[in-house]
């Protein structure tokens, strides 16, 4: 989580609006979806590298990697779409239907993952809850989500804290002790979540907390060349579609 | 003109016996530089959470201007507007993940404008230092940083009092000198700044006053030099120290 935050924050299109850069990742999915076609799959999966690559300017390993063990992961989950079973009369084999089922399975969740990628490796959190706040929606939503992504690095670092100290009065010198070590720490993390939370409330308070985190909308990039981009990206993809 | 007082106060937290104020009695004057000190379980956090109307006393009053605050939400809003609140750990403080958003949370809850806040955000940004971390996230900041940070969140609420709970405590030297740097321009633009510590090279060096507590009770009021000679001869190890300019 920290990487793909961080990874978020150094890129060039972090300060583009993020209603273009998640209505771009959304068209892409939708193509995918609607166009029923392997192969737009692998083209929206190519094009999400090279534009993460060539305009988010993001790291060629880290896509690599993140789309790998995505890969890795979807075939494994479409491996049971292509084995056939049958019974009466029995069969164990891998059909022709079946191949083709779970190929475009696999290209169709691989293309939306890599939009996926993109958007998510582009827009830190805080910009997707500033899109949120734009397209109204609930702000209890908004609220608990901004105090839940901003708690979890607290909570991180209490833990770290915690296990470091177990850890040096021997904590986990052994797996029944490591165990127990482990199930203390949850418990006193618990504690310290439900502690922290009533100072959070006394913070909020002090500063005039009326109901809801009203914050200052950012500012962010408008280029028109997205929609271009876009155009692009949708007749490539209907292209391939159509052979 | 006292802006802020507080008359006869008297609390005790629900399930327990002891009062954790006791009878307790303080003024804030204009341009005042006080130092509130003593054990852990005296009633210091407690006394900064009745300034801020956090919590209210059971018995005695509140007074913001001469008039007594009550529970309502304007003159909570009133008291919160004057008075300003920095907790001990930054992190109870800073809830956004940008840090322009969590600076620019307490401006709009005066119900300012978003340019006004924006200014706001600007000027406190400026004023503690942060102007270059605006577009960081917070979780990404080091331990002086957070404490600026949440500092400017509360300054850009434009306090008369700053009221600071341990605030440099796990501070290195150098982030000390910048939050006293910044403490010091308040000073001298006129506003009071309470600090509570338990660092006495910072209440008798940095202090002008002293506000000592003990089991609930205000055990010394008085000038820092008065404070540090009643300690001295309290604790005898501490004869002669002589406290480093802040």
């Amino acid at each position: 989580m920290n990487l793909i935050d961080r990874t978020a924050y150094a890129t060039p299109l972090r300060k583009l609006d993020p209603a273009y850069k998640a209505g771009f990742s959304l068209l892409v999915l939708i193509l995918c979806l609607a166009l029923n076609r392997p192969l737009v799959g692998v083209v929206a999966a190519a094009w999400m590298w090279i534009l993460s690559i060539w305009w988010a300017q993001l790291p060629a390993s880290l896509i690599r990697k993140v789309l790998l063990a995505e890969g890795i992961f979807l075939a494994l989950s479409v491996a049971g779409v292509a084995v056939n079973i049958r019974f009466y009369p029995f069969f164990f084999g891998i059909t022709a239907d079946g191949l083709d089922s779970a190929l475009l399975l696999f290209t169709r969740a691989l293309g939306c993952a890599s939009a996926m990628n993109f958007l998510a490796l582009t827009t830190p959190l805080v910009d997707l809850l500033d899109l949120g706040r734009r397209l109204r929606l609930a702000p209890l939503l908004l609220d608990l989500m901004t105090l839940i992504y901003r708690f979890i690095f607290t909570l991180f670092e209490s833990m770290e804290r915690m296990r470091t100290a177990q850890d040096a009065r021997l904590g986990y010198s052994g797996f029944w002790r490591g165990m127990s070590s482990a199930g203390e720490l949850a418990a006193r993390l618990f504690v310290d979540a439900y502690q922290r939370s009533a100072r959070v409330q006394i913070a909020l308070e002090g500063r005039g907390y009326a109901g809801d985190l009203r914050v200052l909308p950012a500012e962010y990039r408008r280029d028109r060349r997205v929609f271009a981009l876009a155009a692009i990206v949708t007749l490539s993809m209907f292209f391939v579609w159509s052979l | 003109m006292c802006l802020l007082e507080l008359v006869d106060i008297h609390f005790s937290y629900p399930g327990h016996e002891r009062n954790a104020l006791h009878g307790v009695s303080l003024h804030f004057p204009p341009g005042d530089r006080v130092a509130l000190i003593g054990r852990n379980g005296s009633g210091k956090s407690t006394l900064m959470l009745h300034c801020n109307g956090i919590l209210f006393p059971q018995q005695g009053e509140v007074r913001l201007g001469g008039v007594t605050v009550t529970s309502d939400r304007a003159s909570l809003t009133n008291l919160r507007r004057h008075v300003g609140l920095v907790l001990q750990d930054p992190d109870d403080q800073l809830f956004s993940a940008s840090v322009a958003q969590d600076i620019s949370f307490g401006p709009l809850n005066l119900g300012l404008s978003t340019s006004e806040a924006r200014a706001r955000v600007d000027e406190a940004a400026a004023l503690c230092d942060v102007t270059h971390l605006l577009n960081r996230p917070t979780h990404a900041l080091s331990g002086g940083e957070k404490t600026r940070v949440a500092l400017a969140g509360v300054l850009a609420m434009q306090p008369s009092i700053l009221v600071a709970d341990e605030l440099i405590n796990s501070l290195d030297p150098w982030a000390r000198q910048q939050i006293f740097t910044i403490l010091d321009r308040l000073v001298k633009s006129g506003k009071t700044v309470m600090l509570a510590t338990h660092d006495m090279d910072v209440a008798f060096g940095w202090a002008e006053r002293v506000v000592w507590m003990d089991e609930g009770k205000i055990y010394f009021d008085g000038s820092a030099v008065e404070a540090q000679l009643l300690f001295e001869s309290e604790n005898p190890a501490f004869a002669g120290h002589v406290p480093p300019r802040l």
